[in-house]
């Protein structure tokens, strides 16, 4: 007598009728080896529901956290990021009409012309930082922290630029020459995190 | 798995959509053993596992809006912490490794007396076919619905179902218990 194969045997166990499950339902009725096989299965099958539920040693909820506050800091971020680009562009039309409307001295548009290609680092590494895409990757608890710090700063340094505005030239043009440099340091190193931990996580 | 009453969920959907921390961490808690336990098992190791219980809560407080309460919401987080944990599998390459992992240890004749014990015995499986038999046999998941989640057929999930099934009986030496 020809014994039923596992694969017989497992399909049994399956709600719909199998090909030739008929024809295998009859020989467990008859071989009692077969029927002490099904058994065992249905046995495994039945500890392997039973078996102890692991659980984590780490609680990962702080991490989870973490995650979702710098979700929510970020979509801050690029909202600030959008009022910046339009500082940026009213900063632009400020420099080029300027100094039709009131002459500036030599030093004062070289602080413009610097300020200029500091802002357009600054939208580079938000180009660079959005490619990332941060919001896909697992940070542990300390890295998710230190990105946080970054990026508080980071809406600090945006509120700040829109109060410089207020200010009276050239104190305007130094203070925000500051500002948007240490934008391009805060968003150099927010870049420099998620680039690190990826090559280093093999991400 | 009832850790969420209807009536209970129903007060704390709202409050999850809208992001209440408090209702976060009741679902953490809720859920977060039985889907450790179902990414343990699937992967090869426990920071694996952590890195996938941390994933598919991200996923489930990020997208929580999506979910309409037409099926369970265990199902739902299931089914989402299943598709992390295999996709954990596939990007660590395991795959490719499948057959090494269980022939470069033959059993040895020894080991029927031995009578290695179950848990030792799943754990020894390839993650393809410990992934097929604790997603069918325990969490309770049809092979076509195995098949999708993994990218491969139902017959790939019914075959890999058998081979472990015939492994695990000769790990086990098993005994009917009457």
């Amino acid at each position: 007598m020809t014994h039923l194969s596992m694969e017989q045997l497992v399909a049994l166990r399956e709600p719909g009728s199998e090909p030739g499950s008929q024809a295998a339902r009859a020989h467990i009725d008859e071989c009692p080896a077969c029927r002490a096989e099904l058994d065992r299965l249905h046995q495994r099958v039945a500890r392997l529901r039973a078996l102890p539920p692991l659980r984590p040693a780490r609680d990962r909820l702080p991490a989870v956290r973490a995650h979702l506050a710098a979700d929510r800091r970020r979509r801050q971020v690029r909202w600030a990021g959008l009022g910046g680009l339009a500082l940026a562009a009213s900063l632009a039309l400020f420099v080029l009409v300027t100094p039709v409307l009131a002459p500036v001295d030599g030093a004062e548009q070289a602080l413009s012309n610097e300020l200029l290609e500091t802002m357009t680092r600054s939208q580079q590494l938000e180009r660079a930082l959005v490619a990332i895409e941060p919001e896909e990757r697992v940070l542990d608890t300390r890295t998710a922290t230190i990105l946080g710090r970054l990026e508080d700063r980071l809406q600090v340094v945006d509120r700040d630029l829109q109060a410089a505005d207020l200010l009276e030239r050239p104190v305007r043009t130094l203070e925000r020459l500051r500002l948007w440099r240490e934008r391009v340091g805060l968003l150099d190193a927010l870049v420099d995190i998620h680039v690190t931990r990826a090559s280093y996580a093999g991400l | 798995m009832d850790a969420f009453r209807a009536a209970e969920l129903d007060a704390v959907l709202p409050r999850l959509r809208a992001g209440d921390p408090a209702a976060q961490e009741a679902l953490y808690r809720a859920f977060e053993s039985p889907v450790y336990n179902l990414a343990r098992r699937i992967c090869r190791t426990t920071e694996d596992a952590e890195d996938v219980l941390q994933e598919t809560f991200l996923e489930v407080f990020r997208s929580i809006g999506r979910y309409r309460g037409d099926g369970s919401l265990w199902g739902w987080i299931r089914t989402v912490a299943s598709s992390k944990a295999l996709m954990r599998l596939r990007r660590n390459k395991y795959r490719d490794a499948d057959e090494l992992d269980e022939e470069a240890a033959p059993v040895r004749r020894e080991d029927a007396a031995l009578r290695m014990d179950l848990e030792a015995a799943l754990e020894r499986l390839s993650p393809t076919a410990r992934s097929v038999v604790w997603l069918h046999d325990v969490e309770g998941y049809t092979h076509e619905e195995i098949a999708g989640m993994m990218d491969r057929t139902a017959s790939f999930s019914k075959s890999q179902l058998a081979r472990a099934h015939a492994r695990l009986r000769s790990w086990l030496g098993e005994e009917v218990i009457v």
